[in-house]
């Protein structure tokens, strides 16, 4: 797929990650739109996640110019945090470290009180974007309905291989 | 806050024995004067308004949509999405209504968690937090479903017996929550706040 002509993508270093946030800031991307993380924990080359920033330019009113910059964070690793260049980063990335655990050096939001869960409820544990975080619903309740194409009274089976998509608990967890 | 004593309204000490005339006016009355408290979640909530609009009219069925709050509602609509993080305050509000209170469930959504059942943060069914009278199925139901499943509801209150043992028992029994105990006080402004 390609991009639109008014997207820039930039990949870099985690090093690089702030220098190139305030690099794009100073190149007239003062909008920051979001911040959020993708799980590459099992990608062949660098397992990690990736850390993805979406800047705009709104300056010229009938040519938006958008910027998206890349990083690939080591698994157990930690990223230096943006908020020092957009404040506005800083709900991004407490929402980013409760979904996939990662921590953010030098996060300040003015209030001093740290990376603290944004949305999820209290005493929930885990961080459920991540690949391996199970989800255990098709284990504790049984789904009413049909969960395949042809398990249905009314479908003939399908000769479809069966796919297992991440999170989805395995025969360990019991029959379902 | 201390407990405030709420006991269900009664209608006298005979109504295990009153006559089916009388039945069949009292709950006339209750089934065609449903105040509705619309808990809109999700998209299910903009078919709810749309049922409550002109060209559905629920109304002309004695379904209120105006109710000021859950204090003055006989009927709760649980229209969208339930997450785990919602969950306590629909039940709050559903404890605040006053009995006889009746709630339909509108949509997969809050039916079963419907597509998002998988989901981390998503109820399975609003059932499992609240009695539920009638289940709406559809994703989202259209309006005239919505308007099927208050005909339901209203048959299932026209056939209600007069004597309130039966509500007890399957709304209020398992509650010991007095009104004290969902009130909390008045959240004050920071001191040295500026206007």
């Amino acid at each position: 797929m390609s991009d639109p002509a008014s997207v820039q993508r930039r990949e870099v270093e985690p090093q690089e990650w702030v220098a190139a946030a305030e690099a794009a800031k100073a190149d007239g991307f003062t909008f920051f739109d979001w911040l959020t993380a993708v799980d590459e924990t099992d990608a062949a080359d660098v397992p990690g996640l990736d850390v993805v920033c979406h800047l705009l330019d709104a300056s010229t009113p009938t040519s938006l110019r958008r910027m998206m910059i890349r990083t690939r964070v080591p698994d157990g690793a930690t990223l230096d945090s943006i908020t020092g260049v957009f404040r506005g980063a800083a709900w991004h990335e407490r929402e980013t470290h409760e979904m996939f655990g990662l921590g953010f050096e030098g996060f300040d939001d003015g209030t001093g009180r740290g990376l603290r869960p944004l949305l999820l409820p209290d005493g929930f544990e885990g961080t459920p974007l991540r690949k391996s975080f199970v989800l255990a619903a098709r284990a504790s309740k049984q789904w009413p309905g049909a969960k395949e194409p042809g398990e249905g009274e009314h479908t003939k089976p399908t000769g479809r291989r069966r796919v297992s998509a991440p999170g989805v608990p395995d025969a360990e967890w019991g029959p379902r | 806050m201390a407990p405030v004593d709420l006991p269900l309204p009664r209608v006298g000490p005979a109504t295990d024995l009153a006559p089916q005339p009388i039945r069949v006016v009292l709950n006339w009355g209750r089934r065609y004067s449903l105040w509705v408290f619309n808990f809109g979640l999700a998209c299910c909530a903009i078919e709810f308004i749309a049922a409550s609009m002109a060209r559905h009219d629920f109304i002309r069925l004695g379904v209120i949509p105006f109710a000021p709050g859950p204090r003055q509602a006989d009927l709760m609509v649980v229209s969208g999405t339930v997450t785990d993080k919602m969950a306590p305050a629909v039940r709050r509000l559903y404890d605040q209504m006053p009995e006889p209170k009746y709630v339909i469930s509108f949509g997969a959504c809050s039916n079963s968690g419907g597509p998002y059942w998988d989901s981390y943060s998503v109820t399975k069914g609003v059932d499992t937090i609240i009695p539920v009278d009638v289940y709406v199925p559809g994703c989202p139901p259209r309006p005239e479903s919505l308007l099927q499943g208050i005909l339901r509801l209203q048959e299932k209150i026209a056939a209600e017996t007069l004597s309130t043992k039966g509500i007890r028992g399957k709304y209020a029994a398992h509650r010991t929550a007095s009104a004290g105990e969902v009130t909390r006080g008045l959240v004050r402004p920071p001191t040295g706040a500026s206007s």
